[in-house]
């Protein structure tokens, strides 16, 4: 049972305030949507739950079968996929999910990968240099990184950004298999993808 | 590149002949120091700032813990260095006509010289990828913190070119503190410079 507890978080970089005392909390199946306009603090609050930036205020926490998970052995219950973060484009997609698995330390092999590269719909490129990826093939890629340790937080931000229709339907699939794997938060203006979420948090309110 | 042009352009302006040969064990040293130097500079400080600019430095962040990519960054750079060392010292002393009457202590000068700057390199570079004027901190910051390594190399050096006894080798086992410091203290704290 994974449970993830925002309380009182805000940021503000030097004087601009982006967010304050926002807090929710989430168990496992809950979907949120985080909304707002443009620069009200959205992609920077998945960033304060991955750990990646420090809250100016509150605090983050996440429970796995109710004990307490430390901040620095929090990387392994998290995936995130975000438009600033990126692959390594002179690695082919296969060979970023097998850098990703032993950076991580899984001993996953090949055919491992091979099946979550499948699953985001990647079979045919797979074996292609990232570089030459259209940018929804990226998305996809970026995608298959976040959920190749069955993470039970998935943080999406805009996950839908350059897909196709196809596209569209594994990020819908993906977020209907995480209910049953933990909790998913998506930061999205896009009326289709905060609609697959259960609550939502207005930023601009 | 820098370092094969700057090995060029010193052999053809000064060569082996212009400097009194009393004056060449110093001389020598710290033109062998400098280029070795500002060729590690031009390149190791590429190592972070292409995560940062490339947009890999998150997903990194999410994947691996801040030690394991400190070290892999550290193994980089030295494999960089040491590549680099072997083009660049042997072509200096061919070049240079370069005498050295300790062999010995001249390559476990460079070996420790260089792990030193590779170590030194690594923890500013991890400091100033995130910076906006990163050229003007790197400068600043590599000053004070690779200064006593490059004159203890250089005088390292200079004592295995003249031959003078050197019981121990004190300067390359201050380059081996050095290492070893530089690499507890960027353990300690490269997590405090990865996060934001």
């Amino acid at each position: 049972m994974f449970t993830l507890n925002v309380s009182g978080i805000g940021k503000h970089y030097r004087e601009t305030l982006l967010f304050k005392d926002v807090s929710f909390q989430l168990n496992r199946g809950d979907v949120l949507a985080i909304a707002g306009w443009n620069g009200s603090g959205k992609s920077t609050l998945l960033r304060v739950i991955a750990g990646l930036v420090r809250p100016s205020a509150g605090r983050v926490e996440m429970f796995a079968g109710g004990e307490s998970i430390p901040k620095e052995s929090r990387r392994r219950f998290i995936g995130m996929v975000a438009p600033a973060i990126s692959l390594y484009d002179e690695l082919t997609g296969l060979e970023n999910m097998e850098f990703f698995c032993r950076v991580r330390g899984f001993a996953c092999n090949r055919n491992d990968c091979r099946d979550i590269v499948d699953r985001i719909g990647l079979t045919e490129h797979a074996k292609k240099m990232c570089g030459d990826y259209s940018s929804g093939m990226k998305q996809r890629l970026k995608l298959a990184q976040a959920l190749l340790h069955g993470p039970p937080l998935l943080l999406l931000d805009e996950p839908g950004c350059n897909l196709d229709s196809k596209g569209i339907k594994v990020v819908e699939e993906i977020i209907s298999r995480q209910r049953e794997l933990g909790v998913t938060v998506i930061a999205s203006n896009e009326k289709r993808e905060v609609d697959y979420a259960d609550r939502i948090i207005n930023l601009s309110e | 590149m820098f370092a094969v042009t700057t090995l060029i352009a010193v052999s053809f302006s000064i060569g082996s002949f212009r400097i009194e040969e009393a004056e060449r064990p110093f001389l020598y040293s710290v033109l062998l120091w400098i280029i070795l130097t500002f060729s590690a500079l031009s390149g190791l400080a590429r190592s972070f700032v292409k995560e940062e600019e490339a947009g890999t430095i998150d997903v990194l962040k999410l994947s691996a813990r801040p030690q394991a990519v400190f070290l892999g960054k550290l193994l980089f750079n030295l494999t960089l260095l040491g590549a680099l060392g072997l083009v660049i010292v042997p072509s200096f002393i061919f070049l240079m006509a370069y005498q050295i009457n300790f062999p010995g202590l001249f390559i476990a000068m460079v070996i420790s010289g260089g792990l030193g700057l590779g170590a030194g390199t690594t923890i500013i570079a991890a400091m100033v990828a995130r910076a906006s004027a990163r050229g003007a901190l790197f400068s600043a910051l590599s000053f004070p913190l690779l200064l006593p390594i490059m004159i203890t190399a250089i005088k390292g050096c200079e004592r295995a070119t003249v031959g003078i006894s050197t019981a121990g080798w004190p300067e390359v086992r201050i380059a081996v503190a050095y290492f070893v410091i530089m690499i507890t203290m960027s353990l300690l704290l490269f997590p405090l410079v990865w996060e934001e």
